[in-house]
């Protein structure tokens, strides 16, 4: 049985096709990059795994459930998704957004219990976020506010986490700490992570599987090792890259106009 | 975790929130403009029917009415905060999907129709208003479900939409109704506060708890739902059940509450805003705070009114926007550091 | 059990007690027409009410009076009791009276219903037409005990209205314009108790009938209803011959109709025609004078 298995999904609304009988399946304990052009159909394929949108033919199912036959309440204990950043309008403390992903558990008086406390603070502590736990949303700076909301969705305490871009208002040193804090979420809790990313070579080195998704509903999917290749990035995102290889592991740097390196190159004619 | 709201401090805030609105509105109810003597009241309780006017106009014209501006301001302050929630709008008030037209749409037709009968002791006004109310909310429900899937901006737009088409309506049938008539409906549109039978305060209170009372038990899902319909429901809100729970209680307290008192504003706006400045955007504290604090701001605001331009008295309604407004401005300054809006 | 059927529950109690302290229904209240006694202190809540209780002779028993009273001129010593559109309820139970008395208008309606509520006796009278008043004076002079002397201010009253009749029968009746407000232009209308004035002193008014009481009217309506006399009222205001110029002014962009030609605009003191009173044959006197100053100068 896998975790998520996805069956000819197609998706797209009366002017566009955006998704054409997408299959694949992912298990617990993987990390999926799902990489691909603006407006290919990634946050719409996290929608329709999140049940946030209902598919137009063809089937998802967690753990051999159709998505459709799960109660909101019983999606939510399998699934939690970090949408891209939402800038909140009213002044919630970290702690207290945090313990919002635990609200379909409280107690009958409409409190946390003090379990859900220890979850929450759990959760700040593997993002990094303790210290500010009493700030509110607002006063934080939009990487701190990325790491609270995957804060949040740790707290759920989900097998499976969808991520939408999860690190593109990050500087470099929170953007490792992520990805090393999903891959131990994948390592340590066997959890599944499925992360939208536009960073390919990092997607690469923490990511086992890899999907990828083409303007024209096209998609492929497989190892990392295997999907990405020039070829594939030429096809899908019409970008040259040269590949090196670093340690037995596949880099792609892209080859732009004006790039330095692919002026050396042109007047290289060897390369 | 000092800050982090428990039952326990819940439970403290309001119980001296409430014990402040209980001496404001007995403090209130000594003032107007007759004096009476607190001890000349105590006198009358036992004596049924006396000369004690006294006791008479503490018993008989006072206290139900600062008991309907208790139950009015509750009303008003809730369902705001409820509309500010699931709107994601700060300017929402109760008002805001047509319940002000409907209302007033309402008490015109009652007006020319003449009818005469009255419902449960309510004059027809009160009921036609009522009602109003309740079908405008649920016309615009309806226009707004069938927006599709942005269903919170569908609610407004079909809120201005309906609100502009029914203010035409009241407009077309106050310049052919009578003068009299046109009187009538102004006043009472302009928000009033008057005497009740305590009967029908009683079954208004209750019902107004009641609702306030259900809107609690929801606030856990208003707080998560105000990040987002979507991320509330990955988080395993029910959000559309919520919503029309949130929104039907809201719209009938509010519809109670203009039919007790015609349409008072700034209540429902500014309050909740000056709880959540204080205390804090959590639902389960903005909601029970706020109908304390709006009872308390109505209570005041009625005593003005009634006694500032002695012997005649002011609509309800200038009061609120005079007091509310300068009071939510210095709030506003102090606290909004605080809070950290977005953009600050 | 679930919170929510705990609540129901609690409603539902809620309700019960209601319905078990204060019974199904209002209770009803009391109008003072069944009661014969005397009453000692009485409290008007409309200047004509008061006039009419001051010509019956109660004047004594008068104990409130709403504000800005100005006939009789007793009234100034009385205590005031909120103003005519206002009337203060506090003030009223204040005045400790056993009878009030109102008129049968929308914002008086509600305060006498909630006097009757609490215990307190309430006469209603409607005094819209002319009709009405003679039968409001029979009403309360009745109830208070003096049949006599509401019958002898009604044949007094009646008497000067004939008198003042017999003086125009004989003429042309003119056409008349009552102008309650200038911007925009409002007249009185058919259905109102000034008209029936202007008819008691002999005129006609201008203008057809029309649904609103006092409408709006436009130029185009002036010009047309052929008006012979425009007649203003000062509303309060003392300036008589500082108005009449005002309006002489007003007018003098209609110059072709009637009333300007023949510079037939008057400004009259409007404190007995603007209320249907006992003074009444003085306001319709008023008016006469503007139709026919001649037969006045006996």
């Amino acid at each position: 049985m896998s975790l998520i298995k996805v069956d000819k999904l197609s998706f797209g609304y009366s002017s566009c096709e955006i998704l054409e009988e997408l299959s694949f399946e992912l298990d617990s304990g993987n990390f999926l990059a799902i990489a691909g052009p603006n407006g290919a159909g990634k946050s719409t394929l996290l929608n329709l795994l999140s049940g946030a949108l209902k598919p137009k033919s063809g089937s998802i199912s967690i753990e051999d459930k159709a998505i459709g036959r799960y109660t909101n309440r019983q999606l939510c204990e399998k699934i939690a998704v970090v949408r891209q950043e939402f800038v909140p309008i009213y002044g919630f403390s970290v702690i207290e957004t945090v313990l919002m992903a635990r609200t379909a558990y409280y107690s009958r008086t409409g409190f946390e219990r003090k379990i859900d406390r220890e979850i929450a603070i759990e959760a700040l502590e593997a993002t990094d976020t303790l210290d500010f736990a009493e700030r509110r949303l607002g006063q934080l700076s939009s990487g701190e506010r990325q790491r609270v909301f995957i804060a949040r969705a740790l707290a759920q305490k989900t097998d499976i986490l969808l991520l939408d871009e999860p690190t593109s208002f990050l500087d470099l040193r929170h953007q490792i700490e992520i990805y090393d804090l999903l891959k131990k979420m994948q390592l340590e809790k066997n959890k599944a992570i499925l992360m939208v990313t536009h960073n390919i070579n990092l997607a690469s080195q923490y990511a086992d599987v890899a999907l990828i998704l083409g303007a024209d509903s096209s998609y492929n999917w497989g190892s990392t090792k295997e999907i990405f290749t020039s070829e594939q990035i030429e096809k899908v995102f019409g970008v040259k890259t040269v590949k090196c290889i670093i340690e037995e592991e596949n880099f792609f740097l892209p080859l732009g106009k004006f790039a330095k390196i692919n002026q050396k190159n042109k007047s290289n004619p060897n390369r | 975790m000092k800050d982090l709201l428990t039952g326990k401090k819940l439970v403290l805030r309001v119980l001296f929130a409430v014990i402040a609105l209980v001496l404001i509105m007995l403090f209130c109810s000594f003032i107007g403009t007759q004096s009476i003597s607190f001890t000349k009241v105590i006198a009358g309780v036992n004596n049924q029917r006396n000369v004690n006017t006294d006791y008479e106009i503490f018993f008989h014209v006072r206290l139900p009415r600062i008991i309907l501006a208790a139950i009015v301001g509750a009303a008003l302050a809730c369902s705001g905060v409820v509309f500010q929630g699931l709107l994601r709008n700060p300017l929402a008030d109760p008002y805001i999907l047509g319940i002000s037209s409907g209302a007033g749409l309402g008490t015109i037709i009652a007006v020319i129709s003449g009818f005469n009968w009255t419902f449960l002791g309510r004059s027809p006004i009160a009921v036609f208003a009522f009602s109003g109310a309740m079908v405008t909310v649920w016309l615009v429900w309806l226009i707004g479900k069938m927006t599709g899937k942005h269903h919170v901006t569908g609610l407004l737009l079909a809120g201005v939409v309906v609100n502009a088409f029914f203010s035409a309506m009241i407009m077309f049938l106050t310049s052919i109704a009578k003068s009299e008539q046109v009187h009538a409906t102004i006043f009472w549109l302009m928000g009033n506060m008057s005497e009740e039978d305590f009967s029908v305060l009683w079954f208004g209170g209750g019902f107004v708890m009641a609702g306030i009372a259900g809107l609690f038990y929801i606030s856990p899902q208003l707080n998560a739902i105000s990040f987002g319909e979507e991320d509330a429901k990955s988080m395993g809100i029910n959000v559309k059940g919520t919503q029309t729970i949130a929104f039907a209680i809201a719209a009938a307290i509010t519809g109670i509450a203009v039919s007790f008192s015609g349409l008072i504003g700034f209540v429902g706006l500014i309050v909740p805003h000056t709880v959540r400045l204080i205390f804090g955007p959590d639902h389960r504290q903005l909601i029970l705070l706020s109908c304390v604090f709006g009872s308390i701001f109505l209570v005041a605001a009625d005593t003005l009114a009634r006694v500032i331009v002695a012997p005649a008295q002011l609509p309800v309604g200038v009061v609120t926007a005079i007091l509310g407004g300068p009071i939510f401005l210095i709030l506003l300054i102090k606290y909004s550091r605080k809070v950290g809006w977005s953009g600050k | 059990m679930n919170k929510w059927c705990w609540l129901l529950l609690i409603v539902l109690c809620w309700s019960a007690a209601g319905y078990g302290i204060f019974g199904v229904g209002v209770k009803r209240g009391n109008d003072g027409i069944s009661t014969k006694k005397e009453f000692e202190r009485i409290v008007s809540l409309a200047p004509n009410i008061t006039e009419i209780l001051f010509a019956l002779g109660l004047g004594e028993k008068v104990v409130g009076v709403p504000l800005y009273s100005e006939y009789p001129p007793e009234t100034a010593e009385k205590l005031k009791v909120g103003t005519f559109w206002q009337p203060n309820i506090e003030a009223v139970i204040g005045a400790k009276p056993d009878l009030i008395v109102t008129l049968e208008i929308e914002r008086q309606k509600y305060i006498a219903q909630r006097l009757r509520r609490i215990g307190y006796t309430n006469l209603t009278v409607d005094i819209e037409k002319v009709g009405d008043l003679f039968d409001a004076i029979k009403k309360i002079g009745d109830l208070t005990g003096k049949q006599i002397e509401a019958d002898k201010l009604l044949s007094e009253i009646k008497g000067k209205l004939a008198k003042i009749s017999s003086l125009g029968k004989n003429e042309e009746k003119l056409k008349v314009l009552y102008i309650v407000q200038r911007k925009p232009l409002r007249v009185a209308g058919r259905e109102t108790f000034v008209n029936e004035i202007i008819e008691l002193a002999g005129g006609e008014n201008a203008i057809g009938p029309t649904i609103q009481k006092y409408p709006p009217i436009g130029s185009e309506q002036v010009l047309g209803s052929d008006v012979d006399v425009i007649i203003e009222p000062s509303m309060g205001q003392n300036d008589l011959e500082g108005l009449k110029i005002k309006a002489m002014e007003y007018w003098r962009g209609f110059e072709n109709i009637p009333a300007v030609k023949n510079n037939r605009i008057y400004v009259i003191d409007d404190d007995t025609v603007s209320q249907l009173g006992p003074r009444l044959p003085e306001g319709v006197e008023a008016i006469a004078r503007c139709l026919r100053a001649g037969s006045f100068e006996n």
